[in-house]
């Protein structure tokens, strides 16, 4: 699957691009083309579970309809008053309706485009990535990795600490506040253990020689091939070819500090 | 003689919070090339310490003094660059679940090798030979949280031995691991000892499996002093006494001799193979100390048919067993069997897929959360996640506090149980602060202040020196004599032998066997090895002795 197999950074900084490009257009065909062009590329070139593509989308959909619905109710004055279309029942100017619909789009193609990169890229990979092209100091780098063994950890060790506060005799907290109390109580333990943990994996890593410094060689060396540029270009194009057709057809606007 | 590989000279240290007083004072020692030594001490007493002061951590990141020198191939251990003296020592710690940061195992041997500017096509053929070196060759492309504490030991042995390293350091490798995983990992070390030559040193609590392989034992004292340097037999001629003072682990074959009477003094074994060769001196049968066994019928706890299904795996299955008031049982196994699942659902910490558990007869879902644990007490393996005060008063206090119980009867009772505990002058101190025996007796003082009927413990012996492990056990057992039911996880076969009178062992979920520990040695070895267990001491010393007499007998 191909976008497994593409350079990180790359892919990061094709992202990141457009994302940008996105942000300077406004309307809403634009970015719903490209988001569909870009979930159908996620699902063609990499290996996806479509169940778990739909659970992580749904909070992005939920955001997407609370700025929609928002950015309706609290629209500046329309310039056309006149023209409405009727929508469940009330009338909404239809500029505002647009407006709405262009920013909900773009946040669902930046979702779509932010999902492809986490669910095709691997942690390790892209830590190495940055290290070795983006000169990112191994020191973060390296410190990030091993705390991200943490989480599962932590996870579980939280799970302990509330079962032992149980036994203790605390019990399960109803009102907001005495869930917020309880957190407090599990968070010295927690951060006793995680401060002990974190300790002695920095030591094991000293004791293995890791002084932070950037000379170092790698296992792994992470690849820029033409491939990389070529998704690069070809992202970049598409958007800009969708922009045109919707150009074409009169949809396209640029963003020209509107909200 | 061979040349020295480590000299430390006059070395002391004291922490920035405690300047007045010395973790380590007055270290003076050699090591040769090839050497194996032993180091000893009681919990808290500077032997990681000493660790970091050998492998150069010490001083560059002590926030405190130290003062003397560390040679380290004649060159001071300062004058080693940052992160260069990792190519002379290296250390595997106690914890495996801490002293990895890559996910796979063949990036984390790499990790070390980048670190020495390896280039990278040396790198796979000295990944590949570190895993065969420890029998790992097969899991190089695994995922590191999918191995057991074993592998992840092993592997953390063979990140070291890719960078090859003149001096191994292996700070309690074996402390968070079963008796089976233990000696594997040591039978690991014995057979690399034989293939390559590096100098060893081991610390650890656990000494059996290791006698063989050491030349020589350094012994620390609570203030950080060496006071022995020499063979360990000597040692136990010489100063027992002291060592006990110090709650020095001696290896269960030897502590089980000193208790015999008619004591050799000139041979004291030190490995259950020179008992064997030695085993005519103790023709007398060796009389079993285990504690009588009556059961009591009353019952307290039923389970039936119970399973527990978490994340689709199934971690207990079918399990059903009745405890009684007032026995001593022990929950055995393998790491990962299922153990402490099961000591939590009978808690009703947890609560099983399916089945039923019935306390007094009555549903465990039909009782109340308070009115439970007034009746079950559950003691966490880790202490520190149970505590939920400022001071150690307090902690003991809290239940009855929460029981809206009057001041001078808290007062009254707390004090009683502190005394029990041997807390009492520790009472307005933070659970924090206090030693690791003294945090595990305070987290069972908690559990029954309420004077509970049922105290389940998961493996509370853990990490422990021989001291807290008698201290901890002294008191459980009063607690037994009073009728409390004590149903207790461990590893320590030796205590399953003399106070435990039911064992229940735990495998892949399932128990295989509910009888008296009695029973249960006289399964055969390989069953036993199966459930990842062992023979007590005592058990294997009577398995010797036996097979003289029928050889003597059988001669014409």
């Amino acid at each position: 699957m191909f976008l497994h197999n593409l350079n990180p950074c790359i892919k990061a900084l094709t992202i990141v691009l457009l994302v940008i490009m996105l942000a300077l257009i406004f309307d809403p065909i634009t970015p719903f083309l490209f988001m569909i062009l870009t979930v159908i590329l996620t699902f063609l070139g990499g290996n996806i579970n479509w169940k778990k593509y739909c659970l992580y989308f749904v909070p992005f959909l939920v955001i997407a309809f609370g700025m929609l619905w928002t950015t309706i109710a609290f629209a500046d004055a329309p310039a056309n008053p006149h023209e409405v279309i009727s929508l469940v029942g009330f009338d909404v100017p239809k500029e505002s309706f647009v407006t709405a619909l262009a920013l909900a789009f773009r946040v669902l193609s930046v979702a779509a485009l932010s999902l492809l990169f986490i669910l095709t890229t691997n942690v390790v990979d892209f830590i190495l990535s940055l290290i070795q092209h983006l000169k990112v100091s191994p020191k973060i780098a390296y410190g990030v990795l091993a705390g991200y063994r943490f989480l599962p950890m932590m996870k579980d060790e939280l799970a302990i600490i509330r079962s032992a506060h149980r036994v203790r005799g605390f019990n399960h907290a109803k009102t907001l506040r005495e869930k917020w109390n309880q957190y407090k109580m599990f968070s010295i333990p927690l951060l006793a253990s995680s401060i002990r943990k974190a300790e002695r994996t920095a030591i094991a890593m000293e004791s293995k020689g890791f002084t932070g410094g950037k000379e170092r060689t790698f296992y792994r060396r992470i690849t820029i091939t033409p491939s990389d540029w070529f998704f690069l270009c070809m992202m970049i194009m598409s958007l800009l070819g969708i922009a045109y057709i919707s150009w074409e057809f009169g949809y396209f606007k640029w963003y020209n500090g509107e909200l | 003689m061979k040349k020295a590989l480590l000299h430390v000279q006059q070395l002391r240290l004291r922490f920035e919070n405690q300047l007045d007083k010395d973790i380590l004072s007055n270290i003076d020692f050699e090591l040769k090339k090839g050497e194996t030594v032993l180091l000893l001490g009681p919990s808290g007493c500077g032997k990681s310490t000493l660790t970091f002061c050998l492998n150069g951590l010490y001083p560059r990141e002590l926030d405190g003094t130290i003062t003397g020198d560390v040679f380290i191939n004649g060159k001071q251990s300062t004058d080693y660059k940052p992160g260069e003296l990792s190519r002379h020592v290296g250390v595997v710690f106690q914890d495996p679940e801490t002293q990895f940061c890559m996910l796979t195992v063949e990036d984390e041997i790499a990790f070390g090798l980048e670190n020495l500017n390896v280039p990278q096509q040396l790198m796979e053929e000295k990944i590949d030979n570190a895993l065969s070196l420890v029998n790992m060759s097969a899991f190089k492309e695994s995922a590191i949280n999918s191995l057991s504490g074993g592998q992840k030991q092993k592997l953390a042995l063979a990140c070291i031995l890719a960078m090859e390293p003149d001096l191994l350091i292996l700070d309690e490798p074996t402390a968070n691991l079963d008796p089976v995983a233990t000696k594997e990992l040591v039978a690991t070390i014995e057979n690399l000892k034989r293939q390559q030559e590096f100098s060893l040193i081991v610390i650890e609590h656990q000494l059996d499996g290791w006698m063989e392989l050491v030349d020589r034992t350094l012994l620390l004292n609570k203030n950080g002093e060496l006071f022995f340097d020499g063979s360990f037999r000597n040692g136990i001629k010489h100063i027992l006494p002291c060592l006990r003072e110090q709650g020095i682990w001696l290896p269960k074959v030897t502590q089980y001799v000193l208790q015999q009477d008619g004591l050799n003094e000139d041979f004291i074994p030190l490995t259950i193979g020179e008992f064997a060769n030695q085993s005519h001196y103790w023709q007398q049968p060796i009389c079993n100390t285990a504690p009588q066994k009556k059961r009591n019928v009353e019952e307290f706890l039923e389970i039936n048919d119970i399973s527990w299904v978490k994340n689709n795996n199934t971690i207990i299955q079918n399990v059903s067993a009745n405890f009684y008031k007032g026995e001593f049982v022990a929950i055995v196994g393998a790491n990962g069997s299922g153990k402490t699942s099961l000591s939590r659902l009978l808690a009703g910490i947890q609560k099983p897929t399916s089945g039923t558990i019935q306390l007094n007869g009555k549903p465990l879902d039909d009782w109340k959360e308070e009115t439970l644990r007034d009746e079950i007490g559950y003691v966490f393996q880790n202490p520190e996640h149970q505590f939920v005060t400022n001071s150690v008063y307090e902690e003991v206090a809290f239940s009855l506090h929460l029981k809206r119980m009057n001041t001078r009867e808290i007062n009254k009772q707390v004090s009683s149980i502190l005394k029990v505990c041997q807390l009492s002058e520790l009472e307005n101190e933070h659970p924090y602060s206090l030693s690791q025996g003294q945090k595990r007796r305070l987290s069972v003082a908690t559990m029954i202040v309420d004077q509970q009927h049922m105290l389940i413990l998961d493996e509370p012996t853990f990490g422990q020196d021989t001291q807290s492990t008698m201290e901890l056990m002294k008191l459980l057992w009063e607690r037994h004599k009073q009728g409390t039911t004590i149903v207790m996880i461990t590893h320590d076969m030796e205590i399953v032998h003399h106070y435990a009178e039911r064992v229940i062992v735990i495998n892949n979920g399932e128990i295989v066997a509910d009888c008296n520990p009695n029973e249960l040695w006289k399964q055969p070895k390989v069953t036993l090895n199966a459930w990842q267990l062992d023979y007590p001491i005592q058990v294997q010393l009577q398995q010797i002795c036996k097979k003289d007499t029928c050889y003597v007998s059988t001669q014409p």
